[in-house]
């Protein structure tokens, strides 16, 4: 009972502790009177093109058209951002619409609420966060923007401002929406075919929630944090084994599984310098008896940033130990079809989720640079996995031509060994791109 | 946002004279003094021109409000649309670095940075990251070159070297002079110079509004380079003297907002 009270008491201080006048600053670009409601819209237009890969000429070639608005009233909004594009992806012809992101929300001093399709980002490096379980990629909407692969959850957010220095932060996603990676599209032989994926039942307890601290101290900011719920990022499991005479024919289905994570992270800066680091600790249940859930595995990630000669660097180092390790039998079930082929797919398994090794070992490397007064930025981004010896490399360039048009050009090339998860996606994924973008 | 920057107390401590003796470091003071205010809300105007007259225009919204010994400033680009929304807060400390944070809508993410660029270009414009911050005066050394007539007023002419390579490297220039008008101590010009000692850039500042008892503001500035004709006026469209936000919104996570 004293709980609740406190409870009650610090939400509607929570409130009361806004109720001060808008300033000039909070309505810049809303109504000047706070008390009517104030539209706020801007848009872009765009064409894209990505393509040159070794299996597809024009891997994503689209045309979009995007809008972004902010509908708000005192301290209540709704914001949209809505996307329509239409093109050919791998050869297959669309016209979509998509909710990139539509909430209602409450903001004020002391306390946030967000419910509706939102995207939601945690951990401080620099694209590789093992803190980051609640946002689903589609790793295979190919653009020149990374923002593009972010898809949104629906949720409720909120956002505790404890003090200026701490915040909590509360996310429950009550259905699960997983990641969209196109393994149908890799040439894993002609026996093998995906069929529809196994989506976990609506219901409360399949639902998702993540909880965080956040801490902005002078010295460093850091957090600690907490999910548990269905990995966006799943596995595949076996469905179906059928035989006609001596040719199988398999089919798989993606399979997500649950997981709780414990997490931290920082940020420290020293001098000129900035040191991150991010760690989880996920923990997986029944991997032994289910080839598409991970051993559980703690995901660690620290790198440092500087600028040398005007150029931003980020080095990093990404780093993963598997807990309850066992080594794949080399060649497993000699004489039995059947376990040959759970264990080639346990393998594919491992290679998803960097458990081929009992440590996983890989570098980032991260340089961008501005040139003619910021009109012209020019990035790279490399990636060496030490331990499976896959790399990619993704340099782009992009040119402000005038401050509403926008054009990009670069490439993204990624190898490994033969039967390696980066052989089979560089003769989908390599390519170059171009994109030219109109914005009001 | 590309600018890794320091902002701002815009317009409000762009100025800064430089000194050599005890007197020239006492005018700068007070000259730094006469802007430095303890909270206000502004929206302004950047206006990049190249030498071919070619305009880009930047449209920012900036608080600012003194707590402690700290100011903190949060600003955030109204316009255009493709830099909307991004953000960048300072936490200024009076003898010691900036903190920094900056929130890139592309990126989802509010990141620290650190202020060991003050020398670069400030979004593409001819003002400096250290243009658009406060400056520290023990960065430098100061001397009363001479008096002189500017816009007829009577100015002392004070140069400003700093008191190191390592900060005339991070600041991007060998020394300042600054005329200060011996009337009001309001700073009407900086004149900056290269590490071959040769002028490179003008800085104007004009319209000096009272927002306080004592406490001034400019209400715009211009850049000027003059080894390559690139010009930038910083104009604040309104301004609001003091603040009613409370240190909540002077947060990384308000940057996001």
């Amino acid at each position: 009972m004293t709980f609740r009270i406190i409870l009650l008491a610090a939400f509607f201080s929570a409130f009361i502790g806004n109720m001060h006048a808008q300033s000039l600053f909070e309505n810049a670009s809303e109504a000047t009177d706070s008390n009517k409601l104030a539209i706020d819209f801007n848009g872009y237009g765009r064409g894209s093109a990505y393509g040159g890969s070794e299996n597809y000429n024009y891997s994503s070639v689209f045309a979009e058209f995007g809008i972004q608005g902010t509908l708000s009233k005192k301290k209540a909004f709704l914001f949209t951002d809505l996307r329509f594009r239409a093109g050919t992806q791998f050869d297959s012809l669309y016209a979509r619409f998509q909710l990139k992101e539509t909430y209602v929300g409450y903001q004020s001093d002391k306390i946030d609420i967000y419910f509706g399709a939102k995207i939601v980002s945690w951990g401080r490096m620099d694209g590789f966060n093992p803190t980051d379980n609640i946002t689903p990629y589609d790793y295979f909407f190919l653009s020149a923007d990374p923002d593009d692969q972010k898809l949104p959850n629906m949720l409720l957010q909120t956002k505790w401002y404890i003090t200026p220095k701490i915040d909590f932060e509360l996310v429950l996603i009550p259905i699960y929406r997983p990641s969209i990676y196109r393994y149908d599209l890799f040439d894993l032989g002609e026996y093998t075919s995906f069929t529809n994926p196994t989506i976990p039942e609506i219901t409360f307890n399949n639902g998702s929630v993540g909880t965080r601290f956040n801490f902005n101290l002078r010295k460093a900011g850091f957090s600690i944090s907490y999910f548990h719920g269905f990995d966006p990022y799943y596995g595949f499991n076996l469905y179906n084994i059928s035989w006609e005479g001596f040719v199988p024919s398999i089919e798989l289905t993606s399979q997500p599984y649950k997981k709780s994570t414990v997490g931290a992270d920082f940020s420290v800066p020293l001098s000129s310098w900035i040191i991150r680091g991010e760690v989880a600790y996920n923990m997986t249940y029944d991997y032994a008896e289910n080839m598409y859930i991970p051993n559980p595995c703690i995901e660690y990630v620290t790198g440092v940033e500087h600028q040398f000669w005007g150029i931003t660097t980020i080095l990093q180092y990404i780093g993963q130990y598997t807990l309850d390790f066992t080594p794949l039998n080399e060649q497993p079930g000699q004489g039995n079809p059947n376990e040959m082929i759970i264990a080639e797919l346990t393998e594919f398994n491992r290679k998803i989720f960097n458990q081929q090794q009992e440590t996983n070992h890989a570098l980032s490397l991260s340089l961008t640079r501005s040139f003619a007064y910021e009109k012209i930025n020019i990035e790279a981004m490399g990636y060496y996995n030490i331990t499976s010896e896959e790399w990619f490399i993704r340099p782009k360039l992009s040119w402000d031509i005038t401050d509403h048009l926008e054009t990009s050009i670069g490439g993204f090339y990624s190898t490994g060994p033969d039967g390696s998860i980066f052989s089979y996606a560089s003769k989908v994924l390599n390519g170059a791109f171009v994109e030219l973008r109109v914005s009001f | 946002m590309k600018s890794t920057t320091l902002f701002i107390l815009i317009f409000t401590m762009c100025h800064i004279p430089v000194l050599y003796s005890q007197d020239a470091k006492e005018i700068s003071e007070k000259s730094l003094e006469l802007t430095r205010v303890d909270a206000m809300e502004m929206i302004s105007t950047l206006t990049i021109m190249d030498a071919k007259g070619n305009e880009r225009v930047r449209q920012t919204t900036t608080a600012s409000k003194k707590f402690g010994e700290t100011t903190k400033i949060i600003t955030k680009f109204i316009s255009p649309a493709d830099v909307k929304g991004t953000g960048l807060l300072v936490y200024d400390h009076k003898n010691q670095d900036d903190d920094m944070w900056i929130y890139l809508p592309a990126l989802r993410k509010t990141r620290r940075i650190v202020s060991s660029e003050k020398g670069k270009s400030f979004m593409g414009s001819e003002f400096s990251n250290a243009d658009m911050s406060a400056p520290k005066l023990d960065d430098y050394n100061y001397k009363i070159l001479g008096e002189t007539i500017y816009e007829d007023k009577n100015c002392w002419q004070i140069e400003a070297t700093s008191v190191n390579d390592q900060v005339a490297d991070d600041l991007g220039f060998s020394k300042k002079v600054s005329y200060v008008d011996k009337a009001g101590y309001f700073t009407y010009k900086n004149i900056f110079y290269d590490f071959d000692d040769e002028i490179f850039k003008e800085i104007l500042l004009r319209d000096y509004e009272e927002i306080d008892d004592g406490k001034y503001m400019v209400r715009q500035m211009e850049a000027i380079n003059l080894q390559n004709d690139r010009k930038s006026v910083m104009t604040i469209d309104k301004l609001q003297k003091g603040s009613d936000l409370t240190e909540n919104s002077f947060t990384p996570a308000a940057l996001e907002k």
